[in-house]
């Protein structure tokens, strides 16, 4: 520590840090306008001048490292003038049009002579006539009020690794600008807003900015990162959003969905605002009274295994708990499931093969702690834009990255190795690197011997996959094989990441369990900086998971077919809980086109648009006796229901959320619901209460300590340990149990981790003549699933207004299409019309579509055939044809 | 050749080439530095070749390429050796002369010498010859640049011969890093790109991080306006340069090195780049240089032309590829620089140093310089001098030294004004602080800096102001952006004098500039920011009037700022006589219009027609297209042509009107006079000889100005009212209080009448005589016979117009005595030329030391010490010395002395100045008594009748304020003008001579008064006048209604 004195008054330090930091331990104000502390100091707006006894001149605290003994002066009267001279000259080069700017109030400069004291500018205006760029819908760039902190590119280059604005021309032409100086649109920005939350004036500011009367911190209701939110309202509106400073995971920084997309639907007029009953070909309003009653006495006819329940990723864990209590304990059926069967269920069942336990085994900060992060089948930074940025910030400070993506992802400019092998051939590769590992001798003996088991299959098997045969089959040069093998596996310490890319196949859980042997093999895992990292979709998709809205689990993965674990729950629930498991989403709506379901509950979820082949699922939903669907806007799944009920969103509830690294987090409401909306789980309380279950709940909490109370891995996870801020992944055995951000560093889940060996299997449908194309699908940064949220934000849907399909360059000649033209792609099961994207993203032969717009729906052409153990679609891999689309009128 | 491989085998190359070069073999070498090169440096050398075939002399002469040898103002360069001969200005076509004349027989050619500025055709210094002997080489120590004139920088083998690389040997075999630092410590070398910093001690630093890589870095990036040291030294000799690069190298630890080098700079790079190639080649570069464990490579970095990337954080950052932009230290370079690693940067010229010091030692090196600023340095000398080019003088010399010896003084023969030293960011340095010593202490007291060395010299024809805006728009231009207080506080300050310059400042806009300098000084976070306020604050420090005459006259008094003035010959007339309205008036034949609009203005038109000395002429445009227009001799056409006309006063109600009194009824007091009538007030003039015009009757001759036209003048004057008492002088008949208490407002104008004595033994008594008294007298007793020899002593108007009074009044010989020479003298160069054809003699170079006179007292000789010419003083001249023991005694029956004078305040005024002039506010000339003014003479001491009258009016309008301080004032004769001559700005000029004065005969003027210059016939004058350009026609200027009371 440091002892320096600031204006006499003696404070300590910390080595390392600046004269700055010094002053704000002693809490004197010095005023500057350049100096983040997430950012390296800059020195640029001298206003943090001080004396420091024994320097020259009068150096910025912001960069002067302070020194054991310093005596430091903050404000005399030579240091007052000049920062009143260089904030005159500010006022001279700024409109004064405080009034109408949307930063008033909050503007750094305002802050600055405000605290000099300055009351008039009198040096005559310097009359700038600089740019406004209104071209990116979220944020506009008005250069007239930018004072050149560089607040923004140090933000964009430091934080975001982006570097798409820069500081350009020399000298008082200088200004913030995108490479080349054109609308910021047509730039790299990918509007995290990084910039925008920096600015300390207006020159930066979100379109149609709204100041809050007060914020609360909430978890985004995005993907599964679990940023937090700092959720802006005035009175019952949700009007702005901003990153959480405190936030461990997010730390302030969020992605453009985040920052720009994460309010303006929460106050949207669409919203559900009262319950819905069918009435002919539309529906009519009903009152809440009316419309359970309805839904109790219809649900009431199809208890047992005619029923299905989809339960939602996007609810909290209490929410999602008490819904599939409701199918087991109410409806008295297991058929309970939710899209993470279509997502990572893959990666619940092969992880839980092979380790024990089918989540995330490392927390994010770990991949700075990697010096190799193997990414495959997960386009991180757009997908999981914060994840994404620690991964960038690791390769920044030396990691080295490996990257298997048939796509041309961002990541792949910042890899060290980029093996573009051919969709669904990851277990070839993953053998390959196997066989290298083995050849050369770079497995890890000791860790294999003593803690795995299964080895022998596997060297047995993999032998046959040499590089040069698995080049045949991935398209990879063998070369490339060789050097991903040597880097993952001489690193000390290497991390392997992955999302639906592996999952989204009906190879899925042989993808995965391949991964783990890849992990087990060189020891990457049970420490800091290793392991299998299954990135999670959405916010709570790994909670719902958790809290068994799946068909064979009761919550914390305890199995349904175990006569005890049933035997436990029935006494809890007091009634006998079915014993056979159920069907997964996948198997349920080919059960309703057989007959054998006859009615549904869906609660947020969208099936129509996120399923494989979902012709087949509007069929299905079609020929339902009964359906429910409970949801806050009326999406196209809602279209076909008997009932609609009006829910709460993210920003209307409290409860608790649980990130892809196990992380549970609790949040608060922000607003009250619209209208009569109320939250998920009263409503089903309600119905079960109707139907002749009382379920009753005091609070939210209660719920979840009901839940802990029969799930040993959350038993430790109350509120008020999480609102005493308790960081907690579960495990967490007890009350004072620490949890687990690390799982299998001793020993694995399962005891000894399992080796599988695995053959390569082609996938299910391969491209022929007549679909010669194979076609990929995913999302994208811009929006979110099927777009029911970020299509309404004028934000996102100004920055990506509607379908696409990338095409690669030499096959779009092929066909004479250019950029922008619209094609027709045709699958066995379908066809769709979109513009084209022209470009290298994807390989020759390879075309990818997201599924976020009805318009254009991918998942119209997806194949339905699923993997054999975890049920999940295959939409990582069909085949498809396209042409030139006729032109329009 | 082959690659040395270790260090003997250099030793034996040196050797070798050392034996095999025959110095007395003729040689011709051709500067090829940027300069002479554009000159036809490429064309010279052909021809040389060509020629020399021709003449079968190729075998026998060899032509040698050298790098810039500084004379740039003088290129293309040629110098024949071994006799030495160095030609100027050559171009190609001179070439088979010098073959033929110089190389075939030794004989030198006239015309290509060098030609001594000022001098006078014929005189010994006219032209020289031998290159040592050209003062700009004469006076330099070339220690760095030394090799430049010998050897050619494209081959190694000539660096090698004059012992280059043996700097790097002993480097790497006799001393270890830290002996080598010690050695550049003791030296006391300074950081040569302007900061200064002790060289060894940077690298002491950075030798003392522990770190496997570190870089050195030299700094080539040159940008300062003006400046080109660096890059001769490049372009001269590469090799210097890079040894001292791979010196530091191996002393910090440092295994590669960056050149950031301009790329503006492309034969520097070209040369360079084939150094550093030979370097390789050679051995001295690349891996185990000369069988040591030292290995370096060197990299060429070519700079886009950012001034701020010189600033060495920007330097590394623009390395590193990103924007040049400067970072706050700490962290050093030494500890964090290139890549994050510890890194050294010098400057060129640093680097170049360092084989003289490793090689010579650092005592012999340190022998050179001041206390604190040790060796030589290299400046740019540019701007209004006439050597202008590339000079190294050793650290000390005065500022005085390096402009007039080395520089050979100002151009044209105009007056030194300051020096603007260390770039952009440097300050000015006034006249009166050449005494100055250049060394880093010194500058920065006078707030100005080193810098890398450029030196700019500006005459009083550069205006202060706009000079700081020049530099301030400069930084202004290359500030990278990044801090408040740099980039816009430069755009600021240079808003505010753009202000200034175009006539819309206030005393305000100083004072801003003033706060606003001092907070960007302290704010900025690097160099750049920090020290671009320093032109304004040393030009308002140094030249504030300037500034006031700006703001508060809406004057720019060197004739820059074009908003202030209508035309500059106007600009440049003390009086503010619209010059180009007469002229054209006279071009029209309007005669009597074109008076009306001289006496607007100046009530003296006849006496000016005759003895003005006409600066209006100097700054003549016309003078572009051939010689300036003969304003003074269209003005005497005028004023003989024109019939009376009267001036109107102005009618003003009777409770404004004042009564004022005015002391000496001179060319100042006349004037006040004059104007305070034509403002309506009640004017009396006390005049204490026997007739009005004071030195005008009394000290101007009337073979220059006849009586009856200053009569002319004065009769305007008195016909208007205004009331002249003579024979009253004040002070003895009437006291200054009674003044005060019979009138509103007093001026005085008593004139410069006192003269100063010599103080030598036998000045007193009969025979001996002051010019002003002698001219009094001959006033007073125009026919007192004179004979016998007469002795004038002095070289000014009074001493000139006393020696041509004594010739006209019989004197058997005039012997002008001057202790200079003649191109020394004040007065006007044609009176010399005048009174010479009149045969009267001069002597110069000698000082009165003794009168000697006979038994009866009466005067027989004068003794003179004879004297040389030494240093400048500060005036630009050659200080006399005098010459130990040699005296000369030149018979005299009359002595005059006429060495200077003196103001006469009357008894009981107003305070006096140390010089014994009346102490006045610049602008309204008001004494330290309420209510009474000065001007003229008792002001400025002897000066010119037009700055007299000049001064009257301005001290009537400062009257007029004072005696209505809440009315707004008013002056007729500052209106805007109405002119309604004809003009076609489009025509080409009017192809004429100039057309000079006709001048009655020698013979004939010797021997009466009657006045020596004549007036042009019509047809002449009207000529004349047209010949003028109209460079008023058109133009807007600030009203100078405008002004403020101040």
């Amino acid at each position: 520590m440091l002892n320096v004195s600031i204006n006499s008054l003696p404070v300590t330090v910390e080595e390392g840090r600046t004269v700055l930091d010094a002053c704000r331990a002693a809490k004197v104000y010095v005023p500057t306008l350049c100096d983040d502390p997430s950012l390296e100091p800059y020195g640029a707006c001298r206003l943090c001048i001080v004396k420091v006894d024994g320097m020259r001149g009068l150096p910025t605290a912001c960069t002067t490292p302070a020194a054991d003994g310093m005596k430091i002066t903050t404000d005399d009267n030579e240091i007052l003038e000049v920062r009143k001279w260089t904030t005159q000259l500010l006022l001279s080069d700024h409109p004064l049009d405080c009034l109408t700017c949307g930063q008033c109030g909050t503007c750094g400069l305002q802050e600055v002579a405000e605290y000099l004291g300055i009351r008039e500018r009198v040096l005559q205006p310097m009359m700038r006539e600089g740019k406004i760029d209104d071209s990116n819908p979220c944020y506009s760039i008005n250069m007239n009020k930018c004072i050149l902190c560089g607040l923004c590119v140090r933000a964009c280059d430091e934080i975001q690794q982006i570097g798409a604005i820069d500081l350009s021309k020399r000298g008082y032409e200088s200004a913030v600008e995108p490479f080349g100086g054109g609308p910021i649109k047509d730039s790299f920005c990918e509007s995290c807003g990084e910039c925008v939350e920096r600015c300390p004036t207006g020159a930066l500011i979100t379109r149609n900015f709204l100041k809050p009367e007060r914020e609360v911190s909430t978890v985004c209701p995005y993907c599964g990162t679990g940023c937090r939110i700092m959720l802006g309202a005035r009175g019952e509106t949700v009007v702005s959003a901003r990153g959480d400073k405190d936030a461990h995971v997010s730390q302030g920084r969020l992605c453009v969905k985040g920052r720009f997309g994460s309010y303006e639907f929460v106050s949207h007029p669409d919203r559900l605002k009262t319950p819905l009953i069918r009435s002919g070909d539309g529906f009519r309003e009903a009152s809440w009274e009316e419309a359970l009653a309805l839904v109790a006495s219809e649900l009431k006819k199809y208890r047992g295994d005619t029923f299905g329940g989809l339960a939602s990723a996007k609810v909290t864990n209490e929410d999602n708990y008490v819904f599939q209590k409701f199918v087991r304990a109410v409806m008295g059926t297991n058929n309970v499931d939710h899209c993470a069967r279509l997502c990572h269920s893959s990666t619940v069942a092969g992880l839980r093969m092979a380790f024990g336990s089918g989540a995330m085994t490392n927390p994010i900060e770990d991949f700075l702690k990697a010096d190799v992060i193997l990414v495959t089948g997960s386009n991180t930074t757009e997908n999981h834009p914060i994840i994404g940025l620690t991964i960038r910030e690791a390769v920044a400070n030396g990691t080295k990255l490996v990257l298997f993506d048939p796509r041309q992802i961002q990541l792949s400019q910042i890899a060290t190795v980029w093996a573009r092998q051919k969709p669904g051939t990851d277990v070839a590769w993953i053998n390959g690197l196997l066989h290298v590992i083995i050849r050369d001798g770079l497995m890890k003996t000791e860790f294999i011997e003593s803690r795995t088991e299964g080895f022998e299959d596997v060297e047995k098997l993999v032998a046959e996959y040499t590089p040069e045969r698995v080049s045949e089959i991935t398209g990879l040069p063998a070369d490339i094989i060789v050097e991903a093998a040597h880097l993952y596996a001489k690193a000390e310490r290497a991390s392997i990441v992955y999302s639906m890319g592996i999952t989204q196949h009906t190879t899925g859980v042989d993808n995965v369990r391949s991964l783990a042997n890849l992990a087990m093999i060189t020891g990457h895992i049970g420490r800091p900086g290793t392991g299998v990292n299954p990135l999670r979709g959405q916010n709570n998709v790994q909670g719902a998971c958790d809290m068994a809205a799946l068909p064979n689990f009761y919550p914390g993965y305890q199995l349904v077919d175990s006569a005890d674990i049933r035997a436990k729950f029935s006494k809890a629930w007091g009634v006998e809980t079915p014993e056979t498991p159920g069907l997964m989403v996948t198997k349920m709506f080919p059960a309703v086109l057989e007959g054998k379901i006859k009615a549904m509950y869906i609660m947020g979820e969208n099936p129509v648009l996120s399923d494989a082949d979902v012709t087949h699922v509007e069929e299905a939903l079609e020929k339902l006796d009964f359906l429910v669907v409970q949801d806050i806007f009326m999406t196209e799944t809602a279209k076909f229901a008997d009932v609609v009920l009006p829910a709460t969103s993210y920003a209307e509830r409290d409860g608790t959320y649980v990130n892809t690294e196990r992380r549970v987090q609790l949040t608060k409401p922000v607003v009250a619901p619209p209208g009569s909306a109320r939250r998920d789980l009263e409503i089903i309380c309600d119905i079960a209460a109707a139907i002749g279950y009382p379920m009753t709940y005091e609070s939210t909490s209660d719920v979840n300590d009901e839940m802990r109370s029969l799930t040993p891995s959350y038993t430790g996870i109350s509120h008020a340990r999480l609102e005493a801020g308790e960081q907690l992944h579960w495990p967490c055995l007890s009350d004072d149990h620490p949890g687990t951000p690390i799982l299998h560093s001793e020993k694995f889940a399962r005891g000894l981790g399992l080796f599988h060996p695995i053959e390569f299997i082609a996938a299910d449908e391969e491209t022929d003549a007549s679909f010669p194309i194979i076609l990929t699908t995913g999302r994208m940064l811009e929006h979110y699933h099927t777009g029911t949220m970020t299509r309404r934000s004028k934000a996102l849907d100004g920055l990506v207004p509607g379908p696409f399909v990338e095409v690669n360059d030499k096959d779009a000649i092929n066909i004479d299409v250019k950029d922008g033209d619209r094609v027709t792609v045709t699958s066995r099961r379908g066809s769709i019309v979109l513009p084209a994207r022209v470009a290298d993203r994807v390989d020759r032969g390879v075309v990818f579509i997201p599924f976020h717009f009805w318009e254009a729906a991918a998942n119209v052409l997806t194949n339905p055939a699923s993997d054999p153990t975890a049920g999940i679609p295959e939409f990582k891999v069909c085949s498809v044809r396209m042409e030139r689309a006729p032109e329009l009128n | 050749m082959t690659k040395l491989t270790i260090r003997s085998e250099l030793d034996a190359l040196r050797d070798q080439l050392t034996s095999s070069f025959d110095p007395d073999k003729r040689r011709i070498f051709v500067c090829m530095g940027t300069g002479c090169k554009a000159c036809g440096g490429d064309e010279i050398l052909d021809s040389l070749d060509k020629v020399l075939k021709e003449a079968k002399l190729d075998d026998q002469v060899e032509v040698v390429m050298t790098g810039c040898r500084g004379f740039c103002e003088n290129g293309s360069l040629v110098a024949v050796r071994p006799q030495g001969t160095l030609y100027c200005r050559v171009s190609p076509d001179d070439v088979p002369d010098i073959v033929e004349k110089t190389v075939e027989s030794g004989d030198v050619i006239e015309r290509l010498l060098y030609e001594m500025p000022g001098s006078v055709e014929g005189s010994a210094r006219h032209r020289i010859s031998a290159e040592k002997e050209i003062p700009f080489y004469h006076h330099q120590m070339p220690i760095v640049l030394g090799m430049n004139d010998r050897i050619n920088p494209t081959n190694i083998e000539d660096y090698i011969r004059e012992g280059g690389y043996a700097g790097l040997a002993k480097a790497l075999f006799d001393m270890s890093p830290d002996e080598i630092i010690d050695e550049v410590l003791r030296s006391g070398l300074r950081g040569r790109g302007g900061g200064g910093f002790p060289t060894g001690l940077k690298w002491k630093f950075c030798h003392a991080e522990d770190s496997e890589t570190k870089y050195i870095i030299c700094n080539a990036d040159e940008g300062d306006p003006g400046a080109f040291m660096d890059r001769s030294l490049l372009e001269g000799n590469p090799h210097s340069m890079l040894e001292g690069l791979a010196i530091s190298a191996r002393a910090i630890g440092a295994s590669h090195g960056y050149i950031y080098i301009r790329a503006e700079y492309p034969l520097a790079i070209e040369r360079l780049r084939i150094a550093i190639g030979q370097m390789r080649e050679w051995g001295v570069l690349g891996d185990n240089i000369l069988g040591s464990d030292f290995s370096l490579g060197i990299t060429i970095k070519e700079g886009a032309g950012a001034f701020v990337c010189g600033e060495e954080t920007a330097l590394i950052a623009s390395i590193e590829g990103n924007r040049g932009m400067p970072m706050p230290r700490p962290p050093f370079p030494a500890v964090k620089g290139l890549f994050g690693k510890p890194t050294n940067i010098n400057n060129v010229e640093t680097l170049g140093t360092v084989p003289h010091i490793i090689t010579g030692g650092a005592v012999a090196y340190a022998a050179q310089g001041t206390d604190k600023s040790k060796g030589t340095k290299i400046f740019s000398l540019v701007g209004q001098v006439n050597n202008t080019g590339l000079v190294e003088v050793p650290m000390g010399m005065s500022l005085r030294e390096l402009v007039y010896e080395v520089g050979g003084g100002v151009k044209d023969g105009r007056t030194l004004k300051a020096v603007q030293s260390g770039g952009p960011s440097g300050g000015c340095i006034p006249a009166s602080m050449m005494h100055l010593p250049i060394d880093y202490e010194s500058l920065a007291q006078a707030g100005a800096i080193m810098g890398s060395g450029g030196l700019v010299v500006m005459d009083e024809t550069t205006c202060m102001v706009d000079l700081a805006r020049y530099f301030v728009s400069f930084t202004e231009k290359e500030s990278c952006g990044k801090c408040v207080p740099c980039r816009l506080g430069t755009r600021q300050m240079r808003m505010i004098l753009d202000d200034i310059c175009e006539g819309r400042g206030t005393e305000d806009s100083i004072a801003k500039l003033e706060a606003l300098g001092g907070a960007v000084s302290k704010g900025s976070l690097c160099g750049l920011g920090q020290t671009a306020p320093n032109p304004v604050l040393t030009t308002i420090k140094y030249f504030r009037d300037e500034y006031l005459a700006h703001v508060h006259e809406k004057r720019c008094p060197a004739g820059v700022c074009e908003p202030m003035f209508i035309a500059t010959c106007t600009n440049r007339c003390p009086g503010d006589v619209d010059v180009p309205a007469y002229l054209s008036l006279v071009a029209e034949g309007r005669n009597e219009e074109a008076l009306l609009s001289h006496m607007e203005r100046n009530p003296f038109p006849s006496m000016c027609a005759r003895v003005c000395p006409h600066p209006c002429e100097k700054q003549c445009r016309r003078e572009t297209v051939d010689s300036p227009v003969a304003i003074r001799a269209v003005k005497r056409f005028m004023v003989d042509a024109s019939t009376e006309i009267s001036v109107p006063v102005m009618d003003r109600p009777s409770d404004e009107q004042r009564r004022a009194a005015v002391v000496g009824a001179g060319p100042a007091g006349l004037t006040a006079a004059y104007f305070l009538r034509r403002l309506g007030h009640a004017v009396t003039v006390f005049e204490s000889m026997p007739e009005p015009g004071g030195m005008l009757r009394y000290g101007i001759p009337t073979y220059r100005l006849p009586r009856e036209e200053l009569e002319r003048d004065i009769e305007r004057i008195t016909s208007m009212g205004v009331k002249i008492i003579c024979g009253a002088v004040i002070g003895e008949t009437h006291s200054i209080e009674t003044l005060r208490k019979d009138f509103d407002a007093i001026f005085i104008g008593s004139g410069a009448w006192a003269d100063m004595s010599m103080g030598i033994p036998g000045e007193e008594g009969c025979g001996v005589a002051s010019g002003i008294e002698f001219l009094k007298k001959t006033e007073l007793e125009p026919t007192i016979p004179i004979s016998g020899n007469a002795v004038v002593i002095g070289g000014g108007n009074t001493a000139m117009d006393a020696a041509r009074t004594l010739m006209r009044l019989g004197a058997s010989s005039v012997t002008v005595v001057y202790r200079r020479t003649r191109e020394e003298m004040p007065v006007q160069p044609e009176e010399v030329t005048e009174a010479l054809e009149e045969g009267i003699k001069f002597e110069f170079l000698v000082a009165p030391v003794e009168v000697i006179r006979n038994g009866n007292n009466s005067v027989v000789a004068i003794k003179l010490q004879q004297m040389r010419l030494g240093d400048f003083d500060d005036s630009g001249r050659k200080r006399p010395v005098p010459i130990e023991g040699n005296f000369v005694e030149l018979p005299a029956e009359h002595i005059i002395r006429a060495i200077g004078q003196k103001a006469i305040i009357p008894n009981g005024g107003p305070s006096a100045s140390k010089w014994g002039t009346v102490d006045v506010d610049n602008f309204t000339l008001a004494t330290d008594f309420d209510g009474v003014f000065a001007g003229g003479d008792v002001v400025l001491g002897p000066a010119t009748a037009v700055e007299a009258v000049a001064h009257g009016r301005r001290a009537a309008e400062a009257i007029e304020r004072y005696l209505h301080p809440d009315m707004i004032a008013h002056f007729p004769w500052i209106k805007p003008r109405s002119l309604d001559t004809t003009f076609d700005p489009t025509a080409a000029p009017l192809e004429a001579p100039r057309c000079e004065t006709p001048k009655r005969e020698p013979q004939v003027r010797r021997s009466c008064f009657d006045e020596v210059e004549q007036s042009l016939s019509a047809e002449d004058a009207r000529l004349e006048a047209s010949r003028c350009l109209r460079c008023d026609f058109g133009k807007t200027f600030v009203s100078r209604e405008e002004v403020k009371p101040c």
